[in-house]
């Protein structure tokens, strides 16, 4: 294909659905490509915003919808402070391409962290009053009236004259007036569309299967590539034999990276049937021989090690141990965990003379250009970068953009031809950037009258900040992976918390939660540990060390909604847990039987958050729901072991996730109490899990500090 | 070292701050400290001002270089400590530092920040009476404020020079031509360091 | 002892008198920052190139002082007026007392 030929076909190229293998081929504006400002008329009110004289109201989303709603909360805080009829709204993909040439004007386009909202809403929300005003304005200069006179409903703008108009007669006017630099905010009791539950736009197309994810681009006079990269992190390709596949059906090209070759195909599954045979020798390094034994005896080193840095120290814990009644020691431990997104990872890349574009499911739209510039050595004005919806993301498609690049690299060698890389769910499974080991040794020191005095946490674990921003550890110690401990509300005197990195060859990454995946496990289970060392209820044990904190509400609320203090019904067991992260505050109580020992039955999970303000009430729910289904799913299956320093998981048969059978009645206490924005996506993933362990301690008596429980002999019940 | 070790990703040069979007400032970035606890609600950069940079500075000082470098010499300063202003002092001291005269390209956006190509190039006739004495690199977020300097001087023809530096995350980078007549002349970029804004 | 790595300069070969030539420069060296860690969570002691300079016919012509925030393998260009054929001499030197030097001739025509 000419590039000329490209560009021709740029604007509205064929995307075949996956649901369209049979041939039927279906007309699609790809995001990023039909721009709504590059339609005639349709004027940029302010670079978030486009009226269309129909009145249709585009709203640019900087951030990625991966599912938690964010095409739709965001549109909800635009439209708040625009006025605009909700009906008429249209939310699509800001440009990466127009937001770097405009010198970074949609801000931040990374999606995590559960700050979508949180960390937009004071700017989308003054967009929206910017434009409101401006189209307030150029209405009122158009009929000679003050701006002060008029003003705007569900789109239409009227004068007590009796004058009336649309946004989209007055946008093409508005566009040109200046933009407000200090527009007024609605007071929040003002408020019409944030804090209801309009249908969500990315529901439908995924409902119907027409969604469009990155594995779905198809380009006309495409190939399809399929990887293998080196089982031992950190080595490399030694060589490899063409020649074994290059007469395979369909196979046009092997091309290889440093530590990676890929056989490209005229289909996937020809291209996938030939890196499964194609010969290939690594230098796995100097990492051959790591095993899950070996680095569980690496971890204990840093438990066992005479001192470690110190993330915090309250008090005088030493002395507080002297003087205790009891002292409670407890280690706890959890593995390596892999992102598993049902789509696995996928970039097409084309690369034509100085230009090339890519399509790819990300969480930042940014590291995708960023690595795809660098990978092709063109500046950035060069890149476009479509931003594919993904088949889930959490955590695993934002800094780490290796199958972007080698994409890029596969495209590079092909000039003009559009190569769409897919890696295969075996190299999914055995490639990720996963959730950290982690081994920790937590002691505590009561009273004769079981106040719990004093606690010591010493963690020894992989550091995923210094893999990728190593000058944020201040003194040895890894400011996320002490989350939770660092920070922790209890109100004790006496605190220590010691951090001991201990960095293996596995590649660590963020997974959904990050240290809230493990570290509020080890702290609630710990704590409901010393409850009943001191002969005390769980939930009044913790009482007063959270006393004039907002840890307090959630946790009394989930308190009162599980009925804690009164009897469960025969044979069922409560279990509770708070946890405060990404600026909400949760809690979660279960309620499960245990069956034979071994099989679990969970009866319903409630979790209660307050993330101070909400925007969409039934997305937040679907979080917290969708929240309380990863944990469950990570508390009994998931893990990940190394052998032979390579990952002995390769697909759902050996890495199982939750099964829908296994899902309980999940109920979900929203209390925003204001004041604060908070994030909803991963916060509710930290109750649950040790609200799970502390269910499964009253209903067995069994105290579990490992985590998965499928390695405790549990399952659940089918 | 043909054309294959030519820095790449480099915007346009050559315009002035204003054109470069620094007029009204949406800037609202990550910040060394808190890219993982970032305040629920930051308001735009504030148009700081440091003057005499030689008498202060304040944790945000560059922010001052960000909303244009010029009020560095117009405006008291807030005085407290601030690494890269007291490396500006040392360096020179109470002398001003002006916006203009140096063309400063680095990539609007960098991966890792590990191998960043960094670009300064000073307006000057390179002569024996009108000369670059010497670049200075200095760096706002850093760990350290001091990346590198270069002394020139007339026999050099071209006042242009280019390295590689590493960026620990988005900020904002000065480069400072010293003349041979004593007075600086300055550029403030902007870069992000995309694998600073993860989960 | 010594571990900074060989050079590589590019140098034209010969340029008109009065010309202005662009030279490049790098040196093979781990340029360790002294902000990265070990396994175990340890600083990796810093270890970097601290001075650049390079001669024509026995006058510096360009020096430069680096700072942990140089890239592995420092590498750097600057430009020079040929004015007579002569000798560049490009020195290294390290914050472990490793130095390394290259040479190149300068044509002028």
């Amino acid at each position: 294909m000419s590039n000329q030929n490209f560009q021709a076909g740029r604007r509205d190229f064929l995307v075949k659905s996956a649901a369209a293998s049979g041939g039927l081929v279906i007309g699609f504006h790809m995001p990023g490509f039909a721009l709504a400002a590059d339609a005639p008329g349709a004027p940029e009110v302010t670079h978030w915003i486009v009226i269309q004289p129909d009145d249709t109201v585009i709203i640019r989303i900087a951030r990625s919808e991966l599912g938690q709603g964010t095409f739709t909360g965001l549109s909800q805080l635009v439209a708040e402070e625009l006025e605009c009829d909700w009906s008429k709204v249209r939310p699509e993909y800001a440009d990466v391409n127009m937001h770097i040439k405009r010198n970074k004007i949609f801000k931040d386009m990374s999606t995590g962290g559960s700050r979508g909202i949180r960390d937009s809403q004071e700017y989308v929300r003054q967009a929206g009053a910017s434009a409101r005003e401006m189209l307030i304005a150029a209405a009122a200069q158009e009929w000679g009236v003050p701006a002060a006179e008029c003003k705007a409903e569900r789109s239409v703008i009227t004068h007590p004259s009796g004058k009336r108009t649309t946004y989209g007669k007055v946008a093409a006017a508005a566009s040109k007036l200046e933009v407000p630099k200090e527009p007024k905010l609605k007071d929040k009791k003002d408020w019409k569309i944030i804090g209801t539950s309009p249908a969500r736009f990315d529901i439908p197309d995924k409902t119907t299967g027409k969604q469009i994810y990155a594995a779905d681009v198809r380009l006309p006079g495409m190939l399809h590539a399929s990887v293998v990269q080196v089982p031992v992190f950190g080595g490399k390709l030694k060589r490899y034999d063409e020649a074994a596949v290059k007469d395979m059906i369909g196979v046009k090209k092997v091309v290889a990276g440093e530590d990676w070759v890929a056989v490209v195909a005229n289909n996937w599954w020809r291209a996938n049937e030939a890196i499964k045979v194609l010969p290939v020798e690594w230098d796995v390094g100097e990492n051959g021989n790591v095993s899950s034994e070996s680095i569980m005896q690496f971890l204990r080193s840093g438990l066992d090690a005479a001192s470690a840095p110190v993330a915090r120290k309250d008090g005088d814990a030493d002395a507080a141990f002297a003087g205790a009644a009891k002292v409670i020691e407890a280690e706890y431990y959890s593995g390596y965990l892999n992102h598993a997104t049902m789509e696995p990872q996928t970039a097409t890349a084309l690369y034509t003379d100085d230009k090339l574009e890519v399509w790819v499911g990300t969480q930042n739209g940014e590291a995708s250009i960023a690595a795809a510039a660098e990978t092709a050595g063109l500046p950035l004005d060069n890149v476009f970068v479509h931003k594919m919806h993904a088949g889930g993301g959490f955590g695993r498609r934002g800094p780490h953009q290796e199958y972007t690049k080698q994409a890029v690299k596969i495209a590079q060698s092909m000039p003009g031809t559009p190569v769409r890389l897919q890696w295969s769910r075996e190299e999914d499974m055995k490639q990720g950037r996963y959730r950290p080991v982690s081994l920790v040794k937590l002691r505590a020191a009561l009273d004769k009258d079981g106040n719990w005095t004093a606690w010591q946490v010493r963690q020894a674990d992989q550091s995923i900040i210094a893999t990728v921003r190593p000058t944020m550890i201040k003194d040895g110690v890894d400011p996320i992976n002490t989350r939770c401990f660092v920070d922790n509300p209890y109100k004790v005197a006496n605190f220590t918390n010691e951090y001991a990195m201990r960095q293996t060859h596995i590649p660590p990454g963020f997974w959904r939660a990050v240290a809230h995946t493990n570290n509020p496990f080890y702290r609630e289970c710990f704590i409901d540990e010393l409850a009943h060392a001191a002969g005390k209820d769980p939930y009044e044990f913790r009482r007063p060390f959270l006393e004039g904190k907002k840890d307090l509400g959630v946790l009394d609320a989930v308190a009162k909604a599980v009925g804690w203090g009164t009897p469960a019904p025969k044979g069922v067991h409560r279990g509770i847990a708070v946890v405060d992260s990404y600026g909400s505050f949760t809690a979660a109580a279960v309620e499960l039987s245990v069956e034979n020992g071994t099989v679990i039955d969970v009866k319903r999970v409630i979790v209660a958050i307050d993330p101070g303000h909400i925007v969409h009430a039934d997305a937040v729910k679907a979080q917290l729901e969708g929240g309380v289904i990863w944990g469950l799913s990570a508390i009994m299956h998931e893990e990940i072991t190394i052998k032979d320093g390579r990952v002995v998981q390769s697909n759902f048969s050996d890495y199982p996730v939750l099964h829908l059978l296994h899902t309980p009645k999940i109920e979900a206490v929203i209390m925003p109490t204001g004041g604060f924005w908070g994030g909803v996506g991963e916060p509710p993933i930290g109750g649950v899990i040790p609200a799970m362990g502390n269910a499964i301690f009253a209903a067995t008596g069994k105290r579990i500090r490992s985590m998965p429980l499928k390695n405790h002999g549990f399952s659940y019940k089918t | 070292m043909g054309s294959a070790i030519k820095p790449s990703g480099r915007r346009p040069v050559g315009r002035g701050l204003e054109e470069q979007g620094r007029g009204p400032r949406y800037e609202d970035r990550v910040t060394t400290e808190n890219a993982f606890t970032r305040p629920a609600a930051r308001g735009p950069r504030p148009p700081l001002a440091v003057s005499g940079i030689h008498d202060a500075g304040r944790r945000r000082a560059l922010g001052a270089l960000a909303a244009g470098v010029c009020l560095l010499i117009t405006r008291p300063a807030i005085a407290t400590p601030d690494e890269l202003v007291v490396a500006l002092r040392e360096t020179f001291g109470d002398r001003k530092i002006q916006p203009g005269r140096v063309r400063f390209e680095l990539p609007r956006l960098a991966e890792n920040g590990n191998i960043v190509p960094a670009l300064v190039s000073v307006d000057s006739p390179m002569t024996e009476q009108d000369y670059v004495r010497a670049i200075h690199i200095f760096s706002e977020k850093n760990p350290l404020p001091r990346i590198l300097e270069m002394r020139l001087g007339p026999h050099n023809g071209r006042a242009a020079v280019s390295a590689r530096i590493r960026m620990a995350t988005t900020q904002q980078v000065l480069a400072v031509a010293e003349m041979s007549d004593g007075t600086l002349w300055s550029a403030a970029v902007d870069i992000d360091v995309t694998v600073s804004s993860c989960t | 002892m010594s571990r900074i790595g060989p050079a590589r300069v590019r140098v034209p070969e010969q340029a008109k008198r009065g010309d202005i030539v662009e030279i490049r420069t790098m040196v093979e060296h781990p340029n360790e920052s002294g902000f990265r860690h070990d396994n175990m969570g340890r600083p990796i002691p810093r270890h970097i190139v601290t001075s650049f300079n390079c001669t024509y016919n026995g006058k510096e012509v360009f020096s430069a002082v680096l700072h942990p925030a140089v890239s592995t393998n420092p590498y750097m260009t600057f430009h020079l007026r040929a004015v007579e054929t002569g000798d560049l001499v490009f020195t290294w030197k390290d914050d472990q007392g490793g130095v390394t030097t290259a040479t190149q001739k300068l044509t002028v025509v």
